[in-house]
């Protein structure tokens, strides 16, 4: 279960960001302090997302979409508001941030569970089933510096389903993988909802946000534009897109 | 303090952190993992081949002298300086989802760690090979590996966060690694540095790292509880402010990396 109160993320935008002592000495004796442009990503966002719901997250690009799946995982800590998260996350994350090309599909699998905040014991347990479901069990032994993009984006996707988290968070990544692969993932996602997993999901993909989500939010300067059930909200936001290609 | 339970429950994070180090380190060389041990025991050559004839009439067992001086100072200096960066190197991660984010500077210096335990062969080597008789304080040397321990967390806790906000953090603590090992009794008696000198190399924690790694493995006539008291005090002060330093500004490192 998610429940966001009133929350909001600013962030300080430093013009010409200088981040040494020097610039900071030099600013400092004359006077000036670094000019701070304030950007509010999110501005008071109110949502409630029942167990087994699924969340489309849709929007331009700097609408604040990733900044809010950031609020929802913990990673950043809101300016205001209130943020209740239950249960355990798993988010399927850019295929570099979680890997090390220089290890093996096997130890990357360790290594990644255990950045999800899993124990030894309990990757035990997942490993064949996520090995099964990635199909790389060929290549398990091979350095992740040999896979394709899209193998990475297999095995990544297959370690966050294969651990039964509570709530998973999607962030573009659907995009990598051959259609195969694609077609699989959605049918997992599909059960998940099923399951009760909670699912947030950002993408541009309409037709993939409609298959997949039972509400979409649309975000606009940080601030909801509109929330409701995928149909009316995609053709709103459809129309909006053609409004501003016209203008 | 919230955060050390945390770090706990993450600890198979640590030991893959840990692991991933060791065996990316020596991947691609030859002989491996052999160079743990190799590395200090070049380091040794060449301090000795420069310095024996100097100091060998002043210090006894002059090769473990030099040796348990350069594994201690690798143990304190390669983890912390590896550390120093350990928020940068990590930022596409902690950008992505949660974790108790000093868990990255702390599986650097339990990296340094493990490596330290490697590099213990190559100098009990020596030490039988050198004719040193090995101290009954050897019992300790636990202890003491845990203040230096305690003590690398606290600066890497502080460098690598003050590290986020001025990258310049990064090369004044590499600077200040060079003078400080030169100004750590490595290869030298502190017998032959001016008074003044010798009244400040009190204050200089890892002094008193080594001269304890020095006691407890075969210098018998070294003041234990002395240097032991400005070691525990030293590793409380600094696991104390790097834990401020790093808890007043953790929510805010997200902002800046």
């Amino acid at each position: 279960m998610i429940s966001l109160q009133g929350v909001s993320v600013k962030y300080r935008l430093i013009k010409e960001k200088k981040r040494s002592f020097q610039a900071h000495l030099i600013n400092y004796f004359k006077g000036k302090r670094i000019q701070i442009q304030v950007l509010w990503a999110l501005r008071d966002i109110s949502l409630n997302l029942n167990k087994g719901e699924s969340l489309g997250i849709i929007g331009h690009n700097g609408a604040g979409k990733s900044t809010l799946l950031k609020v929802v995982s913990g990673v950043i800590k809101p300016a205001g508001g209130i943020v209740k998260v239950n249960g355990k996350i798993a988010p399927l994350i850019e295929l570099s941030a979680g890997f090390d090309p220089e290890l093996t599909g096997r130890e990357n699998i360790y290594l990644n569970a255990s950045i999800l905040g899993f124990s030894r014991k309990e990757i035990d347990k997942k490993y064949d089933s996520v090995v099964e479901f990635s199909e790389l069990r060929d290549f398990i032994d091979t350095p992740l510096k040999n896979y394709s993009s899209g193998m990475i984006a297999r095995l990544g996707f297959s370690i966050a389903t294969e651990v039964d988290p509570d709530i998973l968070i999607i962030d573009e990544v659907l995009a990598v993988g051959d259609a195969w692969f694609k077609e699989k993932s959605k049918e997992r996602i599909l059960e998940f909802r099923k399951k009760g997993v909670t699912t947030l999901f950002v993408s541009h993909n309409m037709e993939e946000i409609k298959s997949l989500c039972s509400k979409v939010l649309w975000l606009e300067h940080g601030k909801i534009k509109m929330l409701g059930d995928p149909e009316s909200v995609i053709s709103e936001y459809g129309k909006e897109v053609i409004r501003f290609s016209e203008a | 303090m919230q955060e050390i339970p945390l770090i706990i429950s993450y600890k198979e994070l640590l030991r893959n952190l840990v692991l991933r180090d060791i065996k990316k380190r020596y991947k691609r060389s030859a002989l491996g993992f052999l160079w743990v041990m190799l590395d200090p025991l070049l380091m040794m050559l060449i301090f000795y081949i420069i310095f024996a004839g100097i100091f060998k009439r002043t210090i006894d067992n002059y090769t473990a002298y030099v040796m348990a001086g350069i594994i201690m100072w690798q143990l304190f200096s390669q983890g912390t300086k590896v550390a120093s960066t350990a928020f940068i190197h990590n930022r596409d991660l902690i950008n992505k989802l949660y974790l108790p984010k000093s868990i990255f500077p702390i599986s650097n210096v339990a990296s340094s760690l493990a490596h330290f335990i490697f590099a213990l062969i190559p100098l009990f080597i020596i030490m039988i090979f050198s004719g040193t008789a090995i101290s009954h304080n050897i019992v300790l040397l636990p202890f003491i590996v845990m203040l230096i321990f305690l003590f690398s967390i606290g600066i890497s806790l502080t460098v690598s966060t003050l590290t986020v906000f001025f990258h310049d953090v990064i090369y004044i603590y590499e600077v200040l690694l060079m003078g400080w090992m030169y100004f750590s009794a490595i290869f030298y008696p502190v017998s032959i540095l001016p008074e003044k000198l010798q009244f400040l190399m009190s204050l200089n924690p890892v002094y008193h790292y080594i001269t304890l790694f020095r006691a407890c493995l075969y210098d018998n006539t070294l003041p234990l509880t002395e240097h032991f008291v400005f070691g525990a005090v030293f590793a409380l002060l600094s696991f104390s402010i790097g834990w401020v330093i790093y808890n007043k500004n953790k929510e805010k490192i997200i902002f800046y990396l």
